[in-house]
């Protein structure tokens, strides 16, 4: 694999479908669509391979030399004059254990959700057009290792969310497309902020032998290149770095959404089509994560020190929060937004343990609720189609009616309380005992273990409020799902059973990544206090 | 002077010559051959590539030209140096894009007997632009300034066909013969507290320290007003929507655009060689004492951006809006000088070059609209998106590089402005910009969401421009595009123009 | 020029410039607010040439006639706009010709 460039080509596959519809002329509606669902398909197959190539037992996250198929070139180069020197900027991709799971996510879920938008009626060269840029700012993301670069496919995403849920959405598309913008937007605005902040505050080599200021993320981790008056620099005793921690922070947990910042989601949800809720859920919201763990922890382990408490705090917060809203909902589609928070509450918590075991149970969950909520989305979108109605009220005894459909569902949402033998199970159960073993947040642990609680009641009660009971007369001629919605929901049903019963699957991949991530935020911690920090 | 010394001078100001060549010639030509006016563009098209080519020629060459004595610290009226150079090419080839902008207007095109007129006011406007930013003298500054003024005013009101453009012309009018008339009285203040008009005398002069400080500020912030009303900063803004609605769509943008540019390397080089000591070599400006500009401009460029963004929220008219938008990026733009670094001012002319090619590309693709559907409302826009595919997603970029989002141009140039924010460690005031960023989002999202979120009613007749137009649409969007992601080259060149004479 | 001492000329066209922003500001009829503004750039004029004999230099009195001249231009183009807007609306005020706000 050695010079392939497989990690552009993931990210750009998409465009290049782009650019093949644009040409394509609107009325070949079904060419428009296989040339989707050839890229997406591609884009699995290449991200199988990246899996199938990978190295075990480099951990990345700091080094360069343990991340894998990177590809780095200078992309800017200007030669300084006067002031600041010169400006230099690497097209830099990379992955390591922390960024193999979501990338395979990425593919997956763009590839159920290409099969999910075949009902898509309208407009569908613009709507598969904007799919694939989405899936390209998506992509990007997970593989950048370049602040910069990071940050310009954080933002690309943005507008083609904002038109696939404003032109396809449902009745109040506007509100909720303009909502999220705006949300997203201003947690941007912060990133950008501590971006050129933390551009100020570090030099790195470059090969001429010249120290220049740098977006390279792993240059920014490295503690000794910061110079000692740069505004984010630990050597600076007037350092900004709570500040633009909790900046950064804000950001990113808009995008998560944590509590407070969540009430775009539900809008967004809701008004959605199928597939782009599906691609939200599954996707969209582990970029959050994703960024506090590839940028937030290793270029501030100090503070994030400081604030693991109020971390796991939010992360309470959301799973008891999300758990007691989503039981009051009556719109299906609803209650899966607000499960949703719920459980990027987990993902939280596990994070804010700094241990090996909550962090990799985080991880894990992030790949989990993605396949686990995007299936749930999916549930919901089949029966949508079918009635046109979304109220859990309207219904009862599909199980009859509809008896494969039922039991899909039941896998997914038995995977989502999480029961033993499906994928949630283990994400939570690791998430839980590496949370637990920390003993300042052992309480906040313990409260949130209520949100399991709380998670069985309300899936279990939508069960029953949907599936079973009586059928009312106009859903009797309702039918079973056909092959497309086969062909969405086997691949997730598997991906959750598998890792359900053999999760070192995705742990081992994780593994020594999350290690190196956990020891180097401690080391560099002590290093920081033996150095008078 | 003798004859040697004159044709040095000369040499100096020779794409003023040029462009004032330019303007005699299509007056006579006007004048002579009534009925071949289509070539009247060429003409200009012509005297101003010859122009251009004599700016670049000047390109890092510096000096002072017309000195009013012959005193050892020698410095003229004129000044030539890359800073000014790279003003006048701006403004050139704006004026060139403007040229061609005015072949698709059709509100040009029905006053098509007086097109002679109308080169010769807009060569007049462009001649005054580029003395202006090289002038060094207070007298010549004026002088430039009411030059350009003088023949805006009436190409404000050029068409006549409707009301709204004889009333943006008397407003345009009223507001700059007032604001003209309280820079000449701050000018008169500063004349007699220094007893010379030229900047570079001024500077050493205003470091005395028997200074009477209150009254040069007084001087200054008179000057300050005529400043601020070319480049539209509040509290001077009150013209700018009015006259860029009432005004042809192609005089719109040309405001918007060059003369905006000019007023600010106007007030760049008032700033630098007046009030400036030296430059420290990290790049700051060491400024006198005598009257605290960077207060007066954090003060100014906030107020002007919060202003624009949000009173731009409410408007209907797309003209108007932009205006706005306008007002709101000179904001942007203050904060460039507010941080008083070469950094600053490197991040100023980044963000002119792609200001201009993202804020002329809307303007265009709104005159199209308009030339076939005659409305600028915005909720004349709904479903367009669908009638004009071409215009419709060209406008969106264009949109969304005004908004500042990657991968567009219009990223590029709001970062280097924050990053010359964050080096001068005023954390405070980018976030205020950049929370403007966010209000600003709403209203350039609201056309967007018109064009393709809304149904229309009625079925709208599709719009088809002709091959040149979508050219002249290509060659704005795809710098637009392209400098979003590679963006060496712009910063390469306006870092080498940078260079004041004498600093 | 030794008779009289420069402030007297100073307060005189200080006088002249705030009679005329306060005409422009409280004036309705747009010939009368031209005409103040008129009144302004005299009154900077008058402060030019009353500096240059003070400071005993030619280079505002050189400038005076560059305004001066501007002056004039400035009336004649104002003055042509004013008569197109007459012909349409039939009044030179300001309070009438309101498309925009103003």
């Amino acid at each position: 694999m050695d010079g392939f460039p497989i990690l552009s080509l993931l990210t750009f596959l998409p465009v290049l479908g782009m650019i093949i519809i644009l040409f394509l002329p609107k009325e070949q509606s079904n060419t428009i669509k296989y040339t989707t669902l050839v890229i997406t398909s591609l884009q699995v197959v290449f991200a199988v391979i990246l899996l199938g190539n990978y190295n075990y037992g480099a951990g990345g996250i700091f080094e360069q030399s343990s991340f894998q198929f990177i590809e780095k070139f200078r992309w800017i180069e200007i030669t300084g004059i006067s002031w600041i020197g010169t400006v230099k900027v690497d097209y830099f991709m990379g992955v390591d254990g922390i960024s193999v799971p979501m990338v395979l996510l990425t593919a997956i879920i763009s590839f159920i959700a290409t099969l999910s938008s075949w009902n898509i009626k309208s407009q569908l060269k613009g709507y598969f057009a904007l799919f694939l840029l989405l899936d390209t700012g998506m992509m990007g993301v997970f593989v950048s290792l370049d602040f910069f670069l990071f940050y310009i496919f954080w933002e690309l995403m943005l507008l083609p969310m904002y038109f696939l849920i404003g032109i396809w959405g449902g009745p109040r598309k506007e509100y909720a497309a303009i909502k999220f913008f705006i949300y997203t937007l201003f947690g941007s605005i912060f990133i950008l902020l501590v971006m050129i902040g933390l551009y100020f505050s570090a030099t790195e080599t470059i090969a001429s032998g010249e120290r220049v200021f740098t977006f390279n993320m792993l240059a920014l981790m490295d503690q000794t290149n910061y110079s000692p008056d740069g505004i984010l620099s630990p050597f600076n005793p007037e350092n900004m770095r709570l500040v633009a921690y909790i900046a950064l922070f804000v950001g990113f947990a808009i995008k998560i959404p944590m509590f407070p910042f969540h009430t775009w989601l539900p809008d967004a949800h809701v008004e959605a089509p199928t597939p782009i809720s599906v691609i939200l859920a599954g996707v969209l919201l582990k970029m959050g994560t994703y960024g506090i763990l590839r940028i937030s922890y290793p270029m501030f382990p100090d503070i994030t020190r400081d604030l693991m408490w109020y971390i796991a705090l939010f992360g309470m917060v959301n799973i008891i929060y999300g758990a007691l809203v989503a039981l009051a909902q009556k719109d299906f589609k609803k209650l899966i937004a607000y499960s949703s928070i719920s459980h990027m509450g987990y993902v939280l918590l596990g994070m804010a343990s700094l241990s090996t075991t909550g962090i990799a149970g985080a991880v894990f969950q992030m790949f989990n609720h993605g396949t686990i909520t995007a299936m749930l989305f999916l549930i919901v979108g089949v029966i949508y189609d079918r009635t046109h109605t979304r109220g859990i009220n309207d219904f009862g005894g599909l199980a009859n009616q509809m008896p494969v459909y039922t039991g899909f569902v039941t896998v997914a949402f038995f995977a989502a309380i999480g029961l033993p033998s499906l994928s949630g199970f283990v994400s939570e159960a690791l998430v839980f005992v590496g949370a637990f073993g920390q003993e300042s947040i052992r309480v906040l642990t313990m409260i949130s273990t209520l949100g399991i609680l709380l998670g069985a009641a309300y899936m279990l009660w939508t069960l029953q409020r949907i599936f079973f009971g009586t059928l009312p007369e106009k859903w009797n001629k309702l039918l079973d799902i056909d092959k497309r919605e086969y062909a969405m929901f086997i691949p997730l049903t598997i991906i959750i059973i598998f890792l359900g019963i053999y999760p070192s699957a995705m742990l081992d991949i994780m593994n020594t990544s999350v290690n190196t991530l956990v020891d180097y935020v401690a080391v560099s911690f002590q290093n920081m206090q033996l150095s008078g920090f | 002077m003798d004859a040697s010394l004159l044709t040095e001078n000369l040499s100096y100001i020779l794409p003023e010559i040029v462009i004032s060549a330019a303007l005699i010639i299509i007056v006579l030509f006007d004048l002579i051959f009534h009925n071949d006016k289509r070539i009247i563009p060429y003409l200009a098209v012509a005297g101003l590539a010859v122009a251009g080519f004599f700016i670049i020629d000047q390109f890092s060459f510096e000096g002072s030209a017309f000195a009013t004595s012959s005193s050892a610290n020698n410095f003229g009226m004129i000044t030539v140096d890359n800073f000014g150079s790279f003003f006048k090419l701006f403004v050139v080839c704006v004026s060139i894009l403007i040229v061609f902008f005015s072949f698709s207007s059709e509100e040009i095109q029905k006053t098509f007997d007086r097109l002679g007129e109308y080169y010769a006011l807009i060569f007049g406007m462009i001649l005054g632009m580029i003395i202006l930013v090289s002038a060094s003298d207070l007298i010549l500054i004026y002088l430039a300034l009411e030059l350009l003024s003088l023949s805006s005013y009436v190409l404000a009101g050029f068409t006549k066909l409707r009301d709204r453009n004889s009333e943006a012309s008397l407003k345009y009018l009223i507001f700059g013969g007032v604001s003209s008339g309280l820079m000449l009285f701050g000018i008169s203040i500063i004349y007699g507290m220094t007893g010379t008009t030229n900047l570079y005398l001024i500077n050493p002069l205003l470091q005395a320290p028997n200074l009477n400080l209150i009254t040069v500020s007084f001087a200054m912030i008179l000057i300050f007003t005529g400043i601020g009303y070319k480049i539209s900063s509040a509290p001077f803004h009150f013209w700018t929507p009015d006259v860029y609605e009432g005004a042809p769509i192609v005089i719109t943008a040309f405001l918007s655009v060059a003369s905006k540019a000019a007023g600010f390397a106007l007030l760049i080089r008032l700033i630098k060689t007046t009030f400036v000591t030296f430059t420290s070599p990290d790049g700051y400006w060491q400024l006198i004492n005598a009257f605290d500009w960077q207060a007066l401009l954090i003060i100014i460029s906030i107020f002007t951006m919060t202003l624009g963004n949000f009173t731009a929220l409410w408007q209907n008219n797309l003209k108007r809006m932009l205006a706005y938008s306008s007002i709101a990026h000179a904001g942007y733009l203050l904060l460039g000088l507010v941080v008083m670094s070469d950094q600053g001012l490197t991040a100023i002319l980044i963000y002119f070059v792609f200001y201009a090619l993202m804020n002329l590309g809307a303007f265009y693709i709104i005159m199209l609209i308009a030339n076939k559907t005659g409305s600028e409302e915005i909720d004349d826009y709904t479903g367009l998106g669908s009638a004009a595919p071409f215009l419709g997603v060209s406008l969106a970029i264009f949109l969304v590089s005004l908004t500042g989002l990657p991968p567009t141009a219009g990223f590029i140039g709001k970062l280097y402005i924050f990053i010359a924010l964050v080096d001068a460690k005023m954390i405070a005031v980018a976030i205020i910009a950049l929370l403007n960023t966010v209000v600003s989002l709403y209203y350039y999202v609201r056309v967007l969401k018109h064009m393709y979120l809304q149904k229309s009613d009625s079925p709208k007749d599709a719009i088809l421009p002709s091959t040149g137009q979508i050219l002249f649409i290509l060659i704005l969007l795809v710098p637009t595009l392209l400098f979003g992601v590679y963006f060496t080259p712009i910063v390469t060149f306006a870092k080498n123009s940078i260079s004041l004479l004498g600093f | 020029m030794n008779s009289i001492p420069i402030e007297y000329y100073l307060i005189l066209s200080a006088f002249m410039f705030t009679v005329g922003v306060t005409g422009v500001l409280i004036r309705r009829n747009a010939i009368v607010i031209f005409m103040c503004v008129e009144l302004m750039l005299n009154s900077a004029n008058l402060t030019m040439v009353a500096f240059s004999s003070y400071l005993g230099q030619s280079a505002g009195q050189i400038f005076v006639f560059f305004v001066m001249t501007v002056a004039a231009a400035e009336a004649a183009v104002g003055l042509a706009i004013i008569i197109a807007i007459f012909r349409n609306k039939l009044t030179v005020n300001i309070d009438e010709i309101n498309i925009f706000k103003w």
